[in-house]
């Protein structure tokens, strides 16, 4: 018997093997095609087109395929679906079938596979109609176990219905929470409001026109409809609260959103309950990348502890100036995490401070006797800043969201000494793109009462609508974050943020910031143009 | 930009190792030793992929930016390959799953594959993410795939990627839309062996060996 030949023997085999495999255990299959573990705790291998091998977590079919099942795209590579709705039929398109979810650059195949086929290929490397699998897809080395537990996963892929994905219309949510400045609050939700009663015009006039031969294009021309979830009482009680509102009315998605000080009960909320949550208007947002469906615009105040950090990289001694029950603190702790061998010694602000004396008399006790060797960081807000006195001697940096940006209230004595963190790009620099946000503001009778919320929320939707566009039909929640993941970089206006970008793993659009002092007319001044800390 | 491209388009070499144990073994299956060919039923898989690899010879001129290595280090691009060892480039990101891990375990195994011409070798790798691969990131990610002293990784301005990217003709726009490259060259001034496509170690060893014979 020649080699080719045994070489099928042995694939015929293993198939042959499949009827008596023994049964995987629960969940075999997720742990193979996320993490690369087979159902016996080994860790998967696979082998590369180049005589690469790969194992466990990097041999995992996630990795290309996706956590959708419903493949990506890298260059000219296109990595296919693999849910059941594509593998085991012929010719799965859905020209035929518009319920069958349709990511670019699929291309119908001329046969369909049966789980036993899958794995012959699967570990082969060739297709039953003799083709081998284009690169960088590699062979795997699997038993007939392993191999029922994935065909077993990949058949359980897109079939659940997507959550707010009705005939006629989606369903997005945006959260408030109570402790919400009340003016960026509302700024937000008329931006969200107008976005949306504009795109359901526009949607019902697509669908209209989509009438005459009796068939709508896409989904996409479906009408999106906004729920307000508007949190109360403790943070503690949120994460319930959010459950039973995607209980009674479920949303496909979050967009934009809210917060005061905490953020962290909606984050853990949208990993638990597998819902995206896309660029809320927070400046203290959850580090932990390694969650899937929460995305920010940056690590606001946590970036800019980073940032004043790198500024300040030859200063000893830090002295931090937060009240205790505002994101200060966080981004206080931020900071000291990043200075290692250098003296950090904060000033803690009680959390009540209602008039401007009271401040006043707080702060001058919290700035006293700080010697000219120390740099003093604020992370204040402006009613704080107002209230300052006389500034200490040494070097004076700040957080310039808290601030309040270009509008930050920096008593005239402070001004000219004072560094402001400011993770966005500069005026000058961005004025051009935001003739975008500002021009559709106008174009809706919106005034301008808090701009960067205006425009981070409107560009919220902007982001949303284009990427609606190219999801197709696929609406599947994690596709909707992989094709963000994908594609947010190839947009060309991105309001005040230079450029945007994700990739798997990376939960943060924007990487730096700039450092400037606020002259006396209100004009920015650069010290550093962008920083990537 | 390319300034300069010479058509010297040929196949490579078919990739002829074999990698297919594990997979036969756990088939448990006879294999005669009289049947070497036996021992690799992937190979139509990997041969067709081999010949997918598309090599020409170009010269560029590459821009004067300044990139950042691994170890905090900014230096001038011309430093950064310029040395009397023969330089062999790869793009890559340290979030990259598809064609990045496979480029970066193909420079493993290549250096690997160098043995005692292991230090006449700069690998480099050039991040085409700058913002997300700093430093830091890029030691960690430099150590998952066992880079030696003689691989290093940069990263640098976004401005400064992008015009090494275009320097080799690498750029498309975007990170998600690059493709697998390879380049090498012999010496400062010569011309650049462009490989596109999914290069093996062998590849890569093949086309080293030929720059050396020829240089």
């Amino acid at each position: 018997m020649r080699g080719p030949h045994l070489g099928v023997l042995c694939i015929a085999l293993l198939c042959a093997a499949a009827a008596q495999s023994s049964a995987a255990p629960p969940g075999a299959g997720a742990a193979l095609y996320l993490e690369g573990r087979l159902p016996d705790g080994r860790p998967l291998q696979a082998i590369g087109p180049n005589g690469v091998v790969a194992r466990g977590a990097d041999a995992a079919c996630v990795n290309c395929h996706r956590r959708s099942g419903l493949g990506s795209r890298e260059g000219d590579i296109t990595v296919p679906p693999l849910t059941a709705a594509y593998l085991f039929r012929d010719g799965a398109t859905n020209a035929a079938d518009a319920a069958l979810a349709h990511p670019p650059g699929t291309t119908p195949r001329s046969f369909a596979y049966t789980p036993e086929t899958l794995l012959q290929t699967l570990v082969s490397g060739v297709r039953p109609d003799g083709r081998s699998l284009r690169a960088p897809m590699p062979h795997y080395v699997l038993d007939a176990t392993a191999g029922r537990a994935l065909t077993d996963y990949l058949a359980s892929l897109g079939v659940a219905p997507a959550p707010g994905v009705g005939a006629d219309e989606i369903v997005f949510a945006t959260i408030v929470t109570p402790d919400a400045e009340p003016v960026a609050r509302e700024a937000m939700l008329t931006v969200l409001r107008a976005y949306f009663a504009t795109q359901a015009e526009a949607a019902a006039a697509r669908r209209d026109e989509a009438r005459p031969n009796g068939v709508a294009p896409y989904r996409a021309t479906r009408r999106w409809r906004l729920q307000v979830w508007a949190l109360s009482g403790p943070a503690t009680d949120w994460q319930r609260q959010l459950g039973d509102y995607q209980a009674q009315d479920p949303a496909f998605a979050l967009l934009s959103g809210m917060a005061g000080r905490d953020w962290a009960p909606v984050h853990a909320f949208c990993e638990q309950a597998r819902v995206p949550c896309l660029f809320p208007n927070v400046d203290l947002p959850v580090v932990a990348e390694q969650d899937f469906y929460p995305l920010y615009y940056s690590r606001g105040v946590l970036l800019e502890a980073e940032l004043l950090r790198a500024r300040a990289a030859g200063v000893r001694r830090f002295v931090q100036l937060y009240r205790r029950d505002d994101i200060g603190l966080a981004a206080a702790n931020a900071l000291r995490a990043h200075a290692a061998g250098v003296v950090v010694e904060d000033r803690v602000l009680p959390a009540a401070a209602t008039t401007l004396q009271a401040r006043a008399t707080q702060l001058a006790h919290a700035l006293d006797g700080i010697g000219a060797e120390a740099a003093t960081l604020l992370w204040l807000r402006g009613d704080d800043l107002r209230a300052l006195g006389n500034p200490p001697p040494g070097r004076i940096l700040a957080s310039g969201l808290m601030a309040g940006l270009d509008d930050a209230p920096l008593p005239a004595r402070w001004r000219a000494r004072t560094e402001f963190a400011y993770p966005l790009d500069l005026p000058a620099r961005r004025a051009l793109r935001m003739r975008f946000p500002l021009a559709w503001l106008k174009a809706h009778d919106i005034p301008v009462t808090a701009l960067r919320v205006q425009s981070d929320s409107w560009l919220a939707c902007d982001i949303l609508a284009g990427i609606l566009e190219h999801v197709g039909d696929a609406y599947v929640p994690e596709y909707l974050v992989e094709r963000l993941e994908t594609m947010l970089g190839r947009r060309l206006s991105d309001g005040y943020y230079p450029r945007l970008g994700l990739a798997p793993g990376q939960r943060f659009a924007s990487k730096g910031g700039a450092l400037v002092r606020l002259a006396e007319d209100g004009t920015v001044v650069p010290v550093v143009d962008w920083l990537v800390p | 930009m390319p300034v300069a491209a010479r058509s010297s388009r040929r196949w490579l070499l078919p990739c002829l190792a074999v990698i297919a144990g594990a997979f036969l073994s756990l088939a448990a299956c006879v294999v005669r030793a009289d049947e070497p060919e036996a021992a690799d039923p992937h190979a139509h898989h990997r041969a067709m992929l081999a010949q997918q690899v598309r090599r020409s010879e170009v010269a560029y001129a590459l821009p004067n930016v300044r990139v950042v290595r691994q170890d905090g280090k900014a230096m001038s691009l011309a430093d950064a390959l310029g040395d009397d060892r023969v330089v062999v480039v790869n793009f890559i990101y340290t979030t990259c799953t598809t064609i990045c891990p496979l480029s970066s375990q193909v420079f493993s195994q290549f250096q690997a594959k160098l043995g005692a011409a292991r230090g006449r070798v700069h690998l480099v790798s050039f991040s085409i993410d700058p913002e997300q691969d700093t430093p830091a990131r890029l030691v960690e990610y430099a150590k998952k795939f066992h880079a030696g002293p003689n691989w290093d990784h940069y990263t640098g301005a976004i401005e400064a990627s992008i015009a090494v990217q275009r320097g080799f003709d690498a750029y498309r726009g975007d990170k998600m839309n690059h493709g697998p490259l390879t380049l090498l060259r012999a010496a400062h001034g010569k011309d650049w062996v462009r490989l596109d496509g999914f290069a093996s170690a062998d590849d890569l060893l093949a086309a080293y060996q030929d720059l050396v014979a020829r240089h």
